[in-house]
């Protein structure tokens, strides 16, 4: 067990095949596009004052109640702070979203790997540079989809 | 149970003195309280206690109040204490918390006052007016107006605990009142009753806000309320200007440079 944790090769199949309540189909929360941090404009209307969750991809894989537990009720952009390139093209979005756009809240959602605090990095330094002041919050999600905490930052 | 779960505390603790008991080791402060009218479940859910501890203490109190009849143990590990939860607020209501410690660094202060007026020839009214203004301007107007027409309003502020803090304000209030009714005729006891009152009034008042309120009104709050609530808070901040919280913490400085002085005379 050795490398980088972010890409270390571990196995929970036989977790993952615990089934969880399937009490019908859930409908998907997602209410724009696009998603990708490079690909969304911060004027965008479905930005505009509202609830922005930035989600590290991995996330949304990771946890199975990402829809109705996170991204529900918020708008959201993707991003990957271990492979995307340009990201300081990301922290002037955030600062762009909380000054122009007037979001309400930003909520970081990343995985627990240490290269995806980079993501969490992003936001405080758009956060910072914004001249708005906006609650943040960060949630950090085990690799087997638990929730491992949850903060104002 | 159930049935007692939905009575007034006060109530119950009257009739069953053991319980008042057993909620202080909870540090479930009710038996002093002066109103006593929370229901016993409120009283419970607002401690947010752990499931073992919550389960525990139901036995306990279930056991005290019907001592005959045969109460199921609850399955949790009995034995196994848990570690204290470490409190974390929103940015909105830290902010809260941030300016109680001003305010209690002139509740610290207020004994030292109280001497200094005791021992002194003449009432300093200046001093124990410029200490009014702390509190009337500083702690009352801009600290407990945004608990009153912000933070109170996310929840239901008919409900007991609400009433209290409300009722903890016009108290704090009238002993101000008093306090400045004594400045002016130069009568020492009446500073030294109300100031002290205050201080007395005012600590707890924070206590309870800092360990249990604000962060029952934090986990009743959705995202988008915590946002929403910064911004408001952030508007009245801004109506006050910058100068106004600076002002008083150089007032708080120059008093503790005072008494340190007074000590080390």
């Amino acid at each position: 067990m050795s490398g980088c944790p972010g890409s270390r090769t571990i196995d929970f199949s036989e977790k993952a095949n615990q089934e969880g309540s399937e009490s019908g189909k859930r409908p998907s929360q997602l209410r724009q596009w696009p998603i990708q941090m490079h690909l969304v404009s911060p004027m965008a209307p479905y930005f505009q004052g509202r609830d922005i969750l930035l989600a590290a991809d991995c996330t949304a894989f990771a946890l199975g109640d990402f829809h109705k537990d996170y991204l529900k009720g918020k708008s959201i952009a993707i991003a990957c702070p271990k492979l995307d390139s340009d990201q300081e093209v990301y922290v002037e979005k955030i600062k762009s979203l909380i000054d122009d756009a007037k979001i309400n809240t930003l909520s970081v959602i990343i995985m627990q790997v240490p290269c995806c605090f980079g993501l969490a990095q992003i936001a405080k330094e758009g956060a910072e540079k914004a001249s708005r002041k906006i609650p943040v919050k960060q949630i950090v999600v085990g690799l087997e989809g638990n929730i491992l905490s949850e903060e104002w930052i | 149970m159930h049935k007692v779960i939905n009575q007034e505390i006060k109530q119950i603790i009257n009739a069953c003195p053991e319980v008042g008991r057993i909620l202080e080791e909870y540090n479930i402060g009710c038996v002093p309280c002066s109103v006593g009218s929370c229901l016993l479940k409120d009283v419970v859910g607002i401690h947010n206690l752990d499931p073992q501890r919550e389960a525990t203490l139901m036995y306990r109190l279930e056991k005290a109040i019907y001592p005959d009849r045969n109460v199921p143990k609850p399955v949790v590990d009995m034995t196994k204490k848990s570690a204290p939860k470490e409190i974390t607020y929103s940015p909105p209501v830290k902010k809260l918390v941030d300016e109680h410690v001003l305010i209690k660094r002139l509740l610290a202060l207020i004994p030292s006052v109280v001497e200094y007026t005791e021992t002194s020839v003449k009432v300093d009214k200046n001093l124990i007016l410029k200490c009014v203004d702390f509190i009337r301007t500083y702690a009352d107007k801009y600290h407990h107006m945004k608990e009153e027409d912000i933070l109170f309003k996310y929840v239901d502020d008919k409900a007991e605990i609400i009433q209290i803090m409300f009722k903890d304000h016009d108290t704090g209030r009238g002993h101000v009142r008093q306090a400045v009714e004594g400045a002016e005729k130069g009568n020492k006891s009446q500073i030294k009753e109300h100031l002290l009152a205050y201080r007395d009034l005012l600590t707890q008042h924070i206590k309870k806000e800092d360990e249990i309120l604000y962060p029952w009104i934090d986990r009743q709050l959705s995202v988008t309320q915590v946002g929403e609530m910064f911004r408001k808070c952030s508007e009245a901040d801004a109506s006050v200007g910058d100068e106004l919280p600076k002002k008083y913490e150089r007032f708080i400085i120059e008093l503790e440079e005072k008494f340190l002085e007074e000590v080390t005379k």
